[in-house]
């Protein structure tokens, strides 16, 4: 097996904006993020959704590139551009042809100075969000199912129970202010990491960097999300009506172990072995060979993501003639037997394979597949921002890779308690009578 | 139309000099068995990515039933004459590889993906899937209750259910206007209609095979020869098809989805294939229109007026007919606003050249994006299996930014002019019809139908 090892520049400019650059010119294509951490987590209370809200806000216009030039300017170089927020961080992104790379930081910088927005705007976006929230969320089967569904059954701390989407009368609540206050707590440069990937020379790439962020002045450090939980001593349950669906659903969550953590390793390949596809145990035993669900995955979405509380998430839609009872056993027996026996050597081998061929593809891709590279820069970001040390993409392969059987068998144990444990039941309210 | 005029930026940075697009060399074989061979290199990551591709899908047997191919697709992965299901799934796993069988109305296709390390047992693997699949009868009756599960439960998304109403309406008689069989049609399957399906498509003389990756080519090559160059069979027999339905004048269908609290708004006409020379400007002509977030569509729903997150459009291309449709999910208070605005900035393309900045702008997108592509070792597979399934020329990509670049405003003014078809655009929406027939009711005579299909009334 070839080592893998990507070659990094990183710098942190004297505002404290960091800076990774990761060269490959294979193709003329370069992918520019800029991350800033501040999630769903760090929202105000009363505020539910803003930091989503505000993501959109970014994309409405800037001092010297107003309402629609973002968009426009970074279509008309030939390339796309998005965004997305997450627990613990708010991502900026585009892919361009290599000719346009200045042009992109500049739009960045332009909108981490002097955010410019009005009224007019924040009234179109919230128009916007809830039509989000509305084909996502409230006019799909199973929408929000089980993101928006478990964190206020799993969690005790508003930060990481509340409604992420945010609830239409706190939408609606959110004025001109709150952005501008938001904007000056979290989005400065020593709470961000600007990257570039592809084809772009690291000299030239830092240079630019200093260029255009060089000047935008430091704000003060922004407040740290206090998302501790207070300790669970049993199985937490939730239940919600599914409006639109024929078929029961059943989500049941872990809570994972700390961040970086040795178990947190271990944890990754259990998860593995339990959600990892067709071979793995849940899809295998209630897919497969009991046949009670006709859907089966899940897992830990977004490993590295994470700066907080997480969870490993099992997500079930069964079919009609079994019960909520019938299948949670079904799962529980599947759990027991990986806690009583833990896993084979060969089956932990195959995961490790499995576990690396998965990594190189999201280094490549990752979410999103017109995104060269994002996997890359969700990671670097990620190591940057929580961990401080972006090399980790080219040596954290080595903590997956030295676990043992024991060990997974031991965060089993450890982990998979119902005292660890919440589970949301969404069942379809109406009965069968149009489906029939 | 827009209601505030957009400002311009200040002191953008012009582009630097453009870098050559290149790309990776093609290798093309042929065996003697008629499978034929599309390889190239892609070191960005230690593994490769291909897809052995049939001919044929749901359209050849569509005279037998709906979604045989598609089922054929899912069991065949569930056993061959050597490996169970598990080992099929651990062996996967042994190999760090990904693997997927579909159909759609015009091939089925095996798509895998795995480390470079281990290129000869997945090929090994993808060879007994295609030649020696079992179909195991439980695995059959497993998939069978499930598909009958999955198209009960899609009644309930308003996306499925606007395709379903678009294409009937569009393709009438012809196969492609069935995306989805019935619980009856279900129920009926047999084991041994999936077996004739299977031994009728799933041919070295029905297939291409493309694979992109951190490999060898020639080392590749002498690899396939050995393991498939013995496989033999014919391809199927090509099957005419019903002509479509000439439709005259704009109609409305309602699909009734009591409790919705939006309407998605999905409206279509009759394009083109991916092989017509037309291609290249009417994507242009979309992109503009709306296929890009900086199009006019976006700009006015969602930027300007707030209606809508997602608005788009399309050109969807199938093998013997394609068909151009605008879909945007919005707030039932504004379905008669929202299909005021799509007609209106249809008509206006039909209507007015467009400016030459806007048009250069949209000439940049589109040949821009065409080269990400060459960043992924999916993105490759995309193209070249593109070029291959439709037999575009040897230089299409190449060629293509050039292409591109060579249109002028009349080239999109005479695209709109055919295609943008807003006289005979068939719409539909789905929501609920006590909040939104009378808005629909405003651009055509409506059809309100229930989640099943069935026709309520006028």
């Amino acid at each position: 097996m070839k080592p893998l090892h990507i070659q990094l520049e990183t710098t942190t400019l004297a505002n404290g904006l960091r800076v990774v650059v990761a060269p490959d010119s294979t193709a003329p294509v370069v992918t520019v993020g800029v991350y800033y951490k501040i999630g769903f987590r760090l929202e105000p209370q009363g505020r539910s959704g803003f930091a989503h809200l505000f993501e959109h806000m970014m994309f409405q216009g800037s001092e010297n590139a107003p309402k629609m030039q973002h968009i426009k300017l970074i279509n008309s170089s030939g390339g796309v551009l998005n965004g997305s927020t997450m627990y613990d961080v708010t991502n900026y992104y585009e892919a361009v042809p290599s000719n346009a790379l200045e042009r992109v930081l500049w739009l960045e910088a332009d909108r981490m100075r002097a955010l410019k927005v009005d009224d007019e705007n924040l009234r179109n976006q919230r128009d916007v969000v809830k039509e989000e929230v509305r084909v996502n969320v409230m006019n799909q089967p199973y929408g929000g199912f089980p993101w928006l569904d478990m964190p206020p059954v799993a969690f005790r701390n508003w930060a990481n129970a509340h409604n992420f989407y945010g609830d239409f009368a706190d939408l609606d609540a959110a004025n001109l202010l709150d952005v501008q206050k938001f904007f000056r707590t979290y989005y400065v440069p020593n709470n961000a990491v600007l990257l570039m990937l592809g084809d772009v020379d690291p000299k030239e790439g830092l240079a630019l960097a200093e260029k255009y962020f060089g000047a935008i002045p430091a704000g003060a450090p922004p407040p740290i999300a206090d998302s501790s939980e207070p300790p669970q001593t049993e199985e937490r349950r939730g239940y919600v009506d599914e409006k639109f669906g024929t078929l029961p659903a059943i989500a049941a969550a872990y809570v994972l172990p700390r961040r970086r953590s040795a178990e947190w390793h271990a944890m990754a390949l259990l998860d593995q072995s339990l959600h990892g596809g067709r071979a793995g145990r849940v899809y295998r035993e209630l897919v497969l060979e009991k046949q009670i669900a006709v859907e089966a995955d899940g897992g830990i979405d977004d490993l590295f993501g994470y700066n907080g509380p997480a969870q490993m998430t099992t997500r079930l839609i069964y079919k009609p003639e079994y019960s909520a009872d019938q299948t949670l056993d079904a799962f529980d027996t599947v759990i027991r037997d990986v806690k009583e026996k833990g896993i084979s050597a060969e089956e932990l081998e195959q995961i490790k394979i499995k576990w690396r061929s998965d990594y190189y593809s999201t280094l490549e891709g990752g979410r999103g597949g017109y995104m060269p590279r994002y996997g890359l820069m969700h990671l670097l970001a990620c190591f940057t921002l929580f961990d401080d040390e972006p090399q980790l993409v080219n040596t954290v392969l080595n903590g997956f890779e030295t676990v043992t059987t024991a060990e997974v068998q031991a965060v089993a144990a450890k982990y998979l308690q119902p005292s660890n444990r919440a589970i949301v039941f969404r069942a379809p309210v109406k009965n069968e009578k149009e489906a029939a | 139309m827009a209601t505030r005029a957009p400002e311009l930026a200040v002191g953008v940075p012009p582009l630097s000099a453009e870098r050559a697009v290149t790309w990776p060399k093609r290798t093309h074989a042929k065996l003697s068995n008629g499978m034929q061979i599309v390889l190239a290199e892609s070191h960005s990551i230690p593994k490769f990515h291909g897809e052995l591709f049939f001919r044929s899908g749901e359209a050849l047997v569509s005279g037998r039933s709906v979604g045989l191919a598609e089922l054929t697709a899912a069991v065949v992965r569930t056993g061959t004459t050597a490996r169970t299901s598990r080992q099929i799934e651990e062996d996967l796993r042994r190999l760090g590889a990904d693997l997927g069988v579909s159909a759609g109305q015009d091939t089925s296709a095996i798509s895998f993906a795995g480390l470079s390390d281990f290129v000869e047992p997945l090929l090994r693997l993808v060879n007994e899937l295609a030649r020696d699949a079992a179909f195991p009868n439980t695995e059959f009756e497993r998939e069978r209750r499930q598909k009958l599960e999955e198209v009960k439960l899609e009644r309930t998304s308003p996306g499925f259910l606007a395709s379903e109403r678009l294409r009937k309406v569009l393709f009438g008689e012809h196969p492609y206007a069935k995306i989805s069989p019935t619980e009856q049609q279900v129920l009926a399957y047999q084991r041994e209609d999936l077996l004739a399906v299977y031994r009728e498509i799933y041919t070295p003389e029905n297939s291409f095979l493309v694979i992109v990756g951190d490999f060898d080519p020639q080392a590749i090559l002498r690899l396939i020869e050995s393991i498939f160059g013995d496989w033999k069979g014919a391809k199927p027999a090509a099957k005419a098809n019903p002509s479509l339905p000439d439709l005259r004048g704009r109609r409305v269908y309602l699909v009734h989805n009591p409790g919705s609290v939006q309407t998605q708004i999905l409206l279509g006409c009759h394009a083109i294939t991916r092989k017509s020379p037309d291609w290249i400007p009417l994507g242009l002509t979309n992109s503009l229109y709306g296929g890009a977030f900086n199009s006019r569509l976006v700009m006015n729903i969602r930027e300007d007026k707030g209606y809508t997150y997602s608005p788009r459009s399309g050109v969807s291309p199938l093998r013997e007919h394609g068909y151009f449709s605008v879909s945007a999910a919005v707030r039932n208070e504004v379905v008669a606003a929202s299909l005021t605005e799509i007609f209106y900035e249809l008509d206006k393309l039909r209507s007015v050249p467009v400016p030459a900045a806007e048009l250069a702008d949209a000439q940049n997108y589109l040949s821009g994006i065409f080269s990400i592509g060459l960043a992924t070792q999916e993105g490759l597979l995309t193209q070249f299996a593109t070029s291959a399934l439709n037999d575009l020329p040897d230089d299409y990509l190449e060629a293509y930014r050039d292409k591109v670049r060579a249109l002028g405003p009349l080239d999109l003014l005479a695209m709109a002019r055919k295609y943008f078809d807003s006289a005979n655009m068939q719409v539909v929406v789905v929501g609920d019809k006590e909040q939104i027939q009378d808005q629909a009711a405003l651009f055509g005579e409506v059809m309100v139908y229930d989640n099943r299909g069935n026709l309520l009334g006028g």
